[in-house]
This record gives C-alpha cells, sequence and structure tokens, in this order.
C-alpha cells in the first residue's frame, strides 16, 4: 500500500457472496451502479477471464462520452476479481494507465464483506482523470471556490 | 451497509449544492450576518439556515453569535480536502460502493 496513491474500501452487505458477484461481473447489472450519478454507463462489455475485456462507457451530465477500457487479470468466481486499464485486452500495453483494482469478496454470517482496493499509477496518472473530467461534476463554481480559497 | 459518512465525504456532499457553494463564493469576500446571506436567495429562512447548518456540520464555515447577530466565516483550510486528488478519488469509490450496495439490497428484495 502507499497511502499517497492507494485507497482500500471495506464494505458489510447483508446479501450473499454470488449477488455481490453477479454486480460486478455482469454488464446488465454492473450499469446500474458502477458511475456515480449522474453520471452513467452507457455501454459495459465483459469478457469474464484474465486478458478478456473489462470496458464501460461513463456518459457526463452534459452528454460527452468518456471511454474506459481495459481487462481481467484474476477471475476466481465469488472470491477475488482484479482488473485493469494498464493492459488492453490480450494483455497488450495501454498507452495511459490510471489504476488496478482488486476486488475480494468473502461469505461474512448471512451476508457478505467485500473489500475493494484501488491502486493508482502517480501523479501523472491524474492528469487523465481530469481530461475524463470527473471533478467537473462538482461545477466550475467549485473550482472557482477552491482557486479563491487558495489565495486567502 | 456503511452509515456514517466520511469527513470528507461530509464536504463534498456540502459542495454539491449550488445554493451552498454560492454562499461560500460569497464568504470569500467577507464574513457575513444570516440575513445579509440569505437576501440574495428567493428562499424561506428555514431552509437557508438549513444549508448554513449543513456548511458549519462539516467544517467548511463558523459562526459567532453576538446579541442575536449570528455571523458566519469561511474555514478556507477545510475548503482544500476538495482539491486534494486522492480525496476526490475516495468520494467517487464511496459513492460508487453506496449505488453497488442500494442495488444489491434492492435485487434481493426481487429474489429473496
Amino acid at each position: 500500500m502507499k497511502t499517497d496513491l492507494d485507497l482500500v474500501l471495506e464494505r458489510v452487505v447483508d446479501v450473499p457472496p454470488e449477488l455481490v458477484w453477479a454486480a460486478w461481473t455482469k454488464p446488465e447489472h454492473l450499469k446500474k451502479w458502477f458511475t456515480p450519478a449522474p453520471w452513467t454507463v452507457t455501454t459495459c462489455e465483459i469478457d469474464l477471464r484474465p486478458g478478456g475485456i473489462f470496458s464501460t462507457t461513463m456518459r457526463s451530465p452534459e452528454g460527452q462520452e468518456f471511454p474506459n477500457v481495459g481487462c481481467y487479470l484474476e477471475v476466481l468466481p465469488q472470491k477475488r476479481l482484479v482488473f485493469t486499464d494498464t493492459l488492453l485486452p490480450g494483455y497488450r500495453p495501454a498507452q495511459n494507465p490510471f489504476m488496478t483494482a482488486i476486488i475480494a469478496i468473502e461469505p461474512h454470517g448471512s451476508g457478505t464483506r467485500y473489500t475493494a482496493t484501488a491502486l493508482h499509477r502517480d501523479e501523472a496518472a491524474r492528469k487523465k482523470h481530469e481530461e475524463m473530467g470527473f471533478h467537473k461534476g462538482w461545477g466550475t463554481a467549485l473550482d472557482q471556490l477552491v482557486a479563491h480559497a487558495k489565495k486567502m | 451497509m456503511r452509515t456514517h459518512a466520511t469527513p470528507i465525504d461530509s464536504v463534498f456532499r456540502a459542495l454539491s449544492d449550488p445554493t451552498r457553494r454560492d454562499v461560500l463564493e460569497r464568504l470569500c469576500k467577507s464574513p457575513g450576518s444570516v440575513s445579509e446571506l440569505a437576501e440574495p436567495f428567493d428562499m424561506a429562512l428555514p431552509s437557508f439556515v438549513e444549508h448554513l447548518k449543513v456548511l458549519e456540520g462539516c467544517g467548511l464555515v463558523r459562526s459567532t453569535k453576538v446579541g442575536r447577530v449570528r455571523t458566519y466565516r469561511l474555514v478556507p483550510k477545510r475548503l482544500r480536502v476538495a482539491e486534494d486528488w486522492l480525496s476526490q478519488q475516495r468520494v467517487l469509490w464511496e459513492r460508487r460502493l453506496d449505488q453497488l450496495d442500494s442495488y444489491l439490497l434492492e435485487l434481493k428484495g426481487k429474489h429473496p
């Protein structure tokens, strides 16, 4: 873990592991939750095997679309899913890698505990993130505000 | 299910509302009383005061009361949380997983 680059989020949810696995690995499910509203997922392609495609197209509230293409590295049904945009389908190296995500799933009582770990490349990768415009979701007013507060 | 928002999350939630962003922008210029701050908004005072409470609750503003007048001022340090790149990533993931958990419970409800 690099504390300045990585995130670990752990959740316990009262549904069986099969359901958590399905939500992460079936496009019809993933499209429903993968992007924080008001962003949406317009397309999602999944070939669930190491080297298989994992791609999502995210659509901003303004209607701009941002494709993300990567592949799976590990697929252990109901236990562990690892995907990255560092490698394209078939393990071809990608132009602008940003992150690798590790999803670990285990039974917890009648429910499931899952941990999402996001490993980010470095500060340079944040450029790509900014191009994707996620922070624009907060509005330009906020950007101006932050810029102003820095001067105070 | 996670029930408590992280401190970073509370800042982003506070900033997600246009009225609250306008108030913060106004407070960049100088501190202001409740009535001064409320003046530009076409909104019932109790609703406006709720917005101020949200801002104060997450530490973006601080208020002091002298006599019957409560004055709000900006806490710039708190706002800097919002420009930190990793904090933004965390908020993205928190929201994503919030949506996942609600969706999972919805699915479970449909196929118990």
